[in-house]
């Protein structure tokens, strides 16, 4: 199973959008990352401190970049994207979020991703495979609030789609900025509504907002189709 | 000559031609209205009084006197300017054209509009006359003051007829004139009269014609000046009477005119010989002075009332009034003398003021009185005893800081009983735009219905909220902060309601130093406003300072989130509580605003261990401090709130287009002062159909009139002899339906 990366197709939100290595690579490093978080989680759980406001879920911050000036393909999205931190609790989540930097204030091609602790930003992952995302583009200026929005909703459990929700993600491009949210389950037709409902709530949309619902299956389909690789991610 | 005659004739008809469009352009006039109104009235009155003359003459007076002609151009003249309006004059000099044409049909025309009764002929004609005229303008003020002013003159007229009828020694055509005087003020005001007073009108009428059958050449002279001496002796009257109704017309209150005004208004013209005959028609003030007066509101049309209460229920309803009330601290006043240079000094006698003050209170009675401006003395040791004596239960809060005055609110024991009382200050030292001392009060009330000291029934909670907002003109981003607050505490009974299953009904009021429709009203009444990038002074809209090339605008966040208020203007804390009802079912869920709180909490600004600096991440130490993060989230966003409030006054008078004010000094005359309530929305059937048979918010079912600025400096501003603050008290009527079991 591979990350995909469709550099000239309109499917640069979320994660998907870092050049990659062959298949074989992707999957073998996948595997590499998988033991080293397991280990990473193994060596320290993030607990709420005492006095803090627990989070319903742990959650991890990601920051990925495409590298200028180096061959798309030599680079493989999991090189690309780190792991900045865990947090259990609110008052831990400012503490990241306080020392990160504000996605307007990012340059380049570059994205910031918050997942559900154990669910990474990928595709391929077993919380996201049946999954899809619901994608919001906005013009240049609006991405720090957004996200912000964005991202103490889903924090503050007010989705209301049960365990629905796996991640965030503010994709900075040339032109425009990308916000996407992502669930389970893309059949789950009254989630996906409920998602939106939401959304144009929390993030205060103009009511001409276009939003667009996208599966997985659709984006690696997509990007398959694009690379001509059909059936690479190997009947999966 | 012929002219004049002609003029003379048609006029009255004229009158009634230009009726209509007169009362159109009415609409538009501007604030001297009043006096060309009056005049234009006063003209018809004295057109009508001639035509008795001159139609009766017509034939005998085949000597026209060029004294006759001069007078009507004197006339002419004089009462142009002064009494008519433009338009009433270009119609006087039209209709004397058109006089010529109508020459031939003038007598067909007087038969026509006097319904037949040829025995009073023109008399009745001209009486007629007044009143299609009356019945035209009657629909206009159908208010509850019209009926008392019109008994009020009556009354008046008939102590005149005392006067006139004993004197036997007046020759014949003076009596007829003193009667064909009171005849004409009786049209003047006969749109209640009933019939036998018509009655009696027509014999009077048909004494003066049989009088007037065989004139002397000296008569003839006699009558016409006499006729003169009528109009100018009617002006005093009828002038009156009608600037009177016209007041009432315009803002449903009356003043009397005294001589001073009537003269100003009407410059005799003439020096009778006669006028020692003449019982003097001295205005004296016979009558009690109604200066405002309740405007019911009729809303049965649109009311729709539940058909039925089902069973076990039984509808109660209470009415009840709010009065709203800056009565000027002293201290203030005296503090800003510049403000009332034009008051004689009595009037700004505090023992005086307060004399007037509670003269107002016990007229109105109000169940609920909200003041504002109560100077802390005058509170313990005048107020407070004698309004507790008149069986009310008050709340004071002054302000904080050094000035001496607060706001009090005051309730009916018998009728409410307090569930809560909270005192706001908005003086928030850690808030460096809450710098400003001033106070509010918010009470929760309990309406009881009782039956002796048994209380029979308990009504909905209503929520009473009492305030004076800061007076700066330039500074509406203090305004809106301190509204917020305010508005908080509100919600936040409402929602203390809403937990028991109670719907709470919300009284407003109080001096919010902002003029009607601009962003602080429009934020109450609409429940929303976008605030970010507006100037300062807009707000309030007291002052236009557009004209600055330097003002401060307003930028989000307006307030910072340690203040605890939500841009719902709500408390954050209130949405903590929900918050920590949703974890005890289990769920660890924050609202935006409450985890916008612990942004900066000190365990946030601690860096994570093993943070390595990689791009996307800075070595930024958070600044707390720094809070116009501009990607807070209430950048552009907007304000609001979430309780439904309209106001009571409409702001533009119905009639008149005057804009009616709340406040008049020197300086300013602006509506700034408000009652807000929760209106009684319709249900829909949607509603009805899950049986929500009981109808939620406030009924308003009256207000008592406000005044315009025109009127109110007729009366030399405020404060007067009458209204002892440099504010309009306000007073509204609602009613509380609910069911009790």
């Amino acid at each position: 199973m591979n990350n995909k990366f469709d550099a000239l197709k309109d499917d640069d939100s979320g994660d998907h959008d870092q050049d990659q290595g062959s298949p074989k690579d992707s999957e073998k490093e996948k595997t590499d990352e998988e033991d080293k978080e397991q280990n990473s989680s193994k060596k320290k759980m993030v607990v709420p401190g005492a006095g803090e406001h627990p989070l319903q879920y742990n959650y991890t911050f990601w920051y990925s970049r495409r590298t200028p000036g180096r061959p798309a393909s030599t680079q493989s999205y999991e090189q690309n994207i780190k792991q900045i931190g865990s947090f259990a609790s609110v008052e831990q989540f400012w503490r990241f979020y306080s020392h990160m930097i504000r996605p307007g204030d990012l340059t380049g091609h570059s994205d910031f991703h918050l997942f559900k602790e154990g669910i990474k930003p990928m595709w391929e992952d077993d919380a996201n495979k049946m999954g899809g995302k619901w994608i919001i583009r906005l013009r240049k200026g609006l991405a720090s609030r957004c996200w912000e929005n964005l991202i103490l909703a889903m924090l503050g459990e007010q989705f209301m789609v049960g365990e629905e929700i796996c991640g965030a993600v503010v994709s900075v491009r040339f032109q425009e900025d990308i916000i996407s949210i992502w669930n389970k389950t893309a059949s789950d037709q009254a989630t996906t509504a409920r998602i939106r409902d939401t959304l144009r709530r929390v993030l205060n949309l103009p009511p001409n907002t276009i939003m667009e619902y996208k599966t997985h299956t659709d984006s690696i389909k997509a990007w398959e189709d694009f690379h001509g690789l059909v059936n690479a991610s190997g009947g999966r | 000559m012929i002219g004049s005659l002609l003029f003379y004739v048609l006029y009255p008809f004229s009158r009634f031609w230009t009726i209509r469009p007169s009362e159109a352009s009415k609409k538009g006039l501007p604030p001297v209205v009043v006096n060309g109104t009056a005049a234009w009235d006063g003209g018809a009155v004295t057109s009508k009084r001639i035509t008795q003359c001159q139609k009766t003459l017509l034939d005998q007076w085949h000597t026209p006197g060029s004294r006759t002609k001069g007078e009507t151009k004197e006339r002419m003249k004089k009462s142009g300017p002064e009494k008519e309006n433009d338009h009433t004059t270009a119609d006087m000099d039209k209709k004397q054209l058109m006089a010529a044409a109508h020459e031939g049909t003038k007598n067909e025309a007087a038969p026509k509009i006097c319904d037949g009764q040829p025995a009073v002929e023109e008399k009745e004609t001209a009486m007629t006359n007044g009143q299609q005229q009356d019945s035209v303008d009657t629909p206009k003020h159908e208010d509850g003051g019209m009926i008392v002013h019109h008994e009020v003159l009556h009354e008046n007229n008939n102590t005149e007829d005392g006067n006139i009828f004993p004197t036997d020694d007046i020759s014949p055509e003076q009596a007829c004139r003193a009667q064909t005087t009171e005849d004409s003020k009786h049209q003047t005001v006969c749109c209640v009269q009933e019939q036998k007073q018509i009655q009696n009108m027509e014999e009077t009428v048909t004494v003066c014609w049989d009088e007037y059958a065989a004139p002397t050449a000296d008569e003839i002279h006699g009558g016409a000046s006499g006729s003169n001496l009528v109009f100018t002796s009617l002006l005093s009257n009828s002038q009156t009477t009608n600037v009177s109704s016209q007041h009432n017309t315009q803002t449903g209150w009356q003043f009397p005119i005294g001589p001073g005004l009537a003269e100003e208004v009407h410059c005799p013209m003439w020096t009778f010989p006669a006028v020692s005959y003449y019982p003097p028609f001295e205005f004296t003030l016979p009558f009690k002075v109604m200066w405002r007066v309740w405007q019911e509101i009729d809303e049965s049309a649109t009311e729709e009332e539940p058909a039925f209460t089902p069973f076990p229920f039984t509808k109660v309803s209470m009415d009840f009034t709010v009065m709203s009330y800056n009565i000027l601290a002293q201290d203030l006043l005296e503090a800003n003398q510049e403000l009332y240079a034009h008051c004689p000094l009595e009037v700004l006698d505090w023992s005086y003021r307060y004399f007037l003050l509670l003269e107002e209170i016990q007229k109105w009675a109000p169940d609920i009185l909200c003041l504002q401006e109560v100077q802390e003395n005058h509170y313990h040791e005048h107020l407070y005893p004698v309004l507790s004596q008149m069986g009310y239960t008050c709340v004071y809060k002054r302000r904080t800081g050094t000035k001496t005055d607060g706001c009090a609110t005051c309730y009916r024991g018998d009728y409410f009983s307090v569930v809560s009382l909270s005192q706001l200050e908005f003086f928030r030292p850690e808030t460096e735009l809450l710098d400003r001392h001033n106070v509010g009060i918010v009470l929760l009330l309990q309406p009881v219905a009782t039956q002796g000291v048994k209380v029979t029934a308990k009504g909905p909670p209503l929520c009473v909220a009492n305030t004076h907002l800061l007076f700066n003109p330039r500074r509406g981003d203090v305004k809106l902060a301190q509204l917020a607050i305010m508005l908080a505490e509100i919600d936040s009974m409402v929602q203390s309601c809403a937990t028991k299953g109670e719907h709470c009904n919300v009284i407003l009021c109080g001096d919010f130093n902002s003029v009607p429709h601009m962003p602080l009203y429009q934020l109450i009444t609409t429940g929303k406003l976008y605030y970010h990038g507006l100037p300062a002074w807009m707000i309030s809209g007291q002052e236009d300072l557009s004209f600055k090339s330097h003002c401060h605008r307003l930028f989000a966040p307006l307030w910072p989130s340690t203040l605890g208020i939500t841009d719902n203007c709500q408390y954050a804390a209130s949405e903590d509580m929900c918050q920590s009802q949703n974890q005890e079912s289990g769920k660890c869920q924050y609202t935006h605003a409450f985890m916008l709180q612990l942004r900066y909490c000190p365990a946030a600004c601690v860096r994570p261990q093993g943070l390595m600096l990689i791009p996307g991440v800075t070595d930024n130490t958070p600044d707390p401090t720094s809070r116009n993060q501009p990607y807070n989230k209430r950048f552009s966003n907007p304000i609001s709130h979430p309780l439904d409030l309209e106001s009571v006054y409409k702001h533009i008078p119905p009639v008149s287009g005057v804009s009616e004010v709340t406040t008049l000094n020197s300086e300013v005359g602006a509506t700034v002062d408000y009652i807000f309530y929760s209106p009684r929305r319709i249900l829909s059937s949607a509603q009805k159909a899950d049986g929500d048979f009981v109808s939620k918010g406030l009924k308003l079912t009256g207000s008592v009139s406000l005044l315009s600025e025109d009127v109110l400096w007729s009366m030399k501003g405020l404060p007067n002899h009458i209204f002892p603050s440099d504010h309009l008290s306000l007073i509204a009527k609602f009613q509380l339906d609910w069911n009790a079991a």
